[in-house]
C-alpha cells in the first residue's frame, strides 16, 4: 500500500511538472520525463512484494543478529556457570537462524545487506566500549553486564519485529518476524 | 496543490494548474522585466544572494526513523524533530500535508530530524534550528536553472555510520567564536557561546525517484560547479544549521548515532508545491536573499 502512495505521488508528480511548467518559470531545463519509479526495490521472484518497511526490517535483523554474535562467543570464556552458558548456546542458535533467513530473505529482494543509516549506537545493540567492558569483565559483574545487554537485545527485537508483523507485506518476511517474536521471547522468560 | 489527490480529480486539478500558470507567467514576464531593469541600472537594493530560510524549532523526540525505518516505531536511534509536529515511525506525505509546523514560515510543514545531542546522557535541543534553501556551489547559469524541489523527496545526508573523520561531512563550529577552527568533530567552544553544526545535502537530483534504497543516490553532489549527467536537475541546496545551547568540553557531549562525526540528517519535503515554486523562483534563480515569506528582504 505504501508503495501505491509513493507510485501514485509519482505520477501526480510528473504530471504536475508536466503541465505546470510551460507558464511556470523563465529559463526552464525540463527534468528528463524518464518513468516514474516508485522508492520500492523490485523483486520478481518471491511471492508478495517486499516493502520499504520489509525490507529495512530485515536489514535491521541481519545487522542487529550479527552485532550480538561476538557477545555470545564471549560466554564460554568468561564464566562457568552452566545456566549462562547453556542460555548463550540457545540463543546463539536462534539468532544464527534470524541472520540466515534474513539475508536470504534480503538477496531475494535484491536488496543490500546493510542498512545505511545504522548507526553504531542503535537500540538494543552492543556498542565497541560495552564489548570491551564485557572482555574484561568475570564473575557477577559479567553476568550482570550481560544480563543487560540480552535483555535490551530480545525486547528490541521483539518490539521491532511486532511492528514488521504489524506494517510489513512480504509474507515470508513477516513469517520471521512472527519466528523472532516467539523465540525471542521464551530467551526473555529464560533469562536467570 | 495536493500531489496525493486522487486521479479522479485531475481534470478539475489541471484546470487549476493551468490557471495558475499563467498567472505564474505573468508574473514571470514581470520578474524578467524588473531584472533586466536591475542589471541595466544596479540600484535595486536587494542582496544578491540565492537563499530563502525557515527557522524550525524543537518539536519532538521519538527513536523513529519515517524514512529509512519507515513502518518500524521505535526501530531507530533517538531522533530530535523540527518542522511538522506529527512525525513518527509511520508518517507518509499526507501526514505531513494536513499537520501543523514549528517552522517559521508554518506554511513549510516538511519534516526535518536530526540524532538526538546528549550532554552527559541528558538530552540537549537545539535554540533553534534553521533550514537554508541555496543556490550556491554551481556556475550561476545552473543556479539560473534551479527546479524546485519536489514535494514527498525524502533524502538522508551525513553518514550516521561514519567510523571517523574522514568518512563524514559534518561541520562543527562554535557560533561568536570564529577562533575555534571548525571540526568534523565536537569543538570546545568558549564559554557563552553555542555550538553549531552544519550539514549540507546534495543538490543534483536524477529527476526521477522521490526516494532510493539507501535514501541518499537519487541526488549527488555537483562536480566542477554543475550536477553530473546522472543528476542533471539542479535544485536548492539544503543546508542544515544547528545551535546548541552548550559549550565547554566535548567529551561531555554523544550524539544518539555515535560521536560527533556521525551527525547526519534526515529530510521529508513537504512544502506546498506553489509555495516552494515561488521561491525558487523569486529567490534562488534570480540570486534575491528572502526572507521567510519568500519575498526580497
Amino acid at each position: 500500500m505504501r508503495a501505491h502512495v509513493a507510485l501514485l505521488t509519482a505520477v501526480v508528480l510528473v504530471a504536475g511538472c508536466g503541465t505546470g511548467s510551460p507558464g511556470a518559470a523563465p529559463p526552464t531545463a525540463v527534468p528528463p520525463t524518464a518513468a516514474p519509479v516508485a522508492a520500492t526495490p523490485s523483486n520478481a521472484s518471491s511471492a508478495g512484494a517486499f516493502s520499504p518497511t520489509d525490507i529495512a526490517w530485515l536489514q535491521l535483523t541481519a545487522a542487529m543478529t550479527q552485532r550480538l554474535l561476538p557477545v555470545l562467543d564471549l560466554v564460554p570464556t568468561r564464566t562457568t556457570d552452566p545456566t549462562w552458558r547453556r542460555l548463550a548456546v540457545e540463543v546463539r542458535a536462534s539468532n544464527r537462524a534470524d541472520l540466515t533467513r534474513s539475508r536470504q530473505l534480503l538477496g531475494e529482494a535484491g536488496a543490500p545487506t546493510t542498512n545505511p543509516h545504522e548507526g553504531h549506537d542503535m537500540p538494543g545493540m552492543v556498542t565497541a566500549d560495552e564489548l570491551a567492558a564485557l572482555r574484561s569483565a568475570s564473575g557477577k559483574t559479567f553476568h550482570r553486564l550481560l544480563a543487560a545487554h540480552l535483555r535490551a537485545y530480545l525486547t528490541q527485537t521483539t518490539r521491532v519485529a511486532t511492528a514488521e508483523q504489524k506494517s510489513g507485506a512480504n509474507p515470508a518476511t513477516t513469517a520471521l518476524a512472527t519466528t523472532v517474536i516467539t523465540t525471542n521471547q521464551t530467551h526473555l522468560n529464560n533469562l536467570p | 496543490m495536493d500531489r496525493a489527490a486522487p486521479l479522479s480529480h485531475l481534470p478539475r486539478r489541471l484546470r487549476l494548474v493551468t490557471a495558475i500558470g499563467a498567472l505564474l507567467a505573468l508574473l514571470g514576464t514581470y520578474l524578467v522585466s524588473t531584472t533586466d531593469r536591475a542589471d541595466a541600472a544596479p540600484v535595486a537594493n536587494v542582496i544578491r544572494v540565492a537563499e530563502f530560510p525557515a527557522d524550525c524549532t524543537y518539536s519532538h523526540r521519538l527513536p523513529d526513523d519515517p524514512i529509512v525505518f519507515p513502518g518500524l516505531p521505535g526501530a531507530s536511534h533517538m531522533h530530535s524533530f523540527f518542522g511538522s509536529t506529527v512525525t513518527n515511525g509511520n508518517t507518509t506525505l499526507p501526514d505531513l500535508v494536513k499537520s501543523t509546523s514549528t517552522c517559521n514560515p508554518a506554511v513549510d510543514v516538511s519534516s526535518y530530524w536530526v540524532p538526538t545531542l546528549y550532554r552527559d546522557n541528558v538530552p540537549v535541543e537545539p535554540a533553534i534550528a534553521t533550514f537554508y534553501y541555496l543556490g550556491e556551489g554551481v556556475r550561476s547559469d545552473v543556479v539560473a536553472n534551479t527546479q524546485p524541489l519536489p514535494q514527498g523527496l525524502r533524502l538522508v545526508a551525513g553518514n550516521a555510520k561514519a567510523t571517523g573523520p574522514n568518512d563524514s561531512i559534518a561541520r562543527w563550529s562554535c557560533l561568536h567564536a570564529g577562533q575555534v577552527p571548525p571540526s568534523k568533530d565536537f569543538v570546545n567552544c568558549p564559554a557563552g557561546t553555542m555550538l553549531e553544526s552544519y550539514l549540507d545535502f546534495p543538490q543534483c537530483w536524477n529527476g526521477r525517484d522521490l526516494d532510493s534504497p539507501d535514501h541518499k543516490s537519487h541526488l549527488a553532489y555537483p562536480v566542477n560547479q554543475a550536477c553530473p549527467s546522472t543528476h542533471p536537475v539542479h535544485v536548492p541546496k539544503l543546508r542544515q544549521v544547528l545551535r546548541y545551547p552548550v559549550s565547554g568540553d566535548p567529551s561531555h557531549f554523544r550524539l544518539a548515532s555515535g560521536p560527533g562525526y556521525t551527525m547526519h540528517g534526515d529530510f521529508f519535503n513537504a512544502w506546498p508545491t506553489a509555495e516552494m515554486a515561488r521561491r525558487v523562483q523569486d529567490c534562488i534563480r534570480p540570486v534575491i536573499k528572502c526572507g521567510h515569506d519568500g519575498r526580497p528582504i
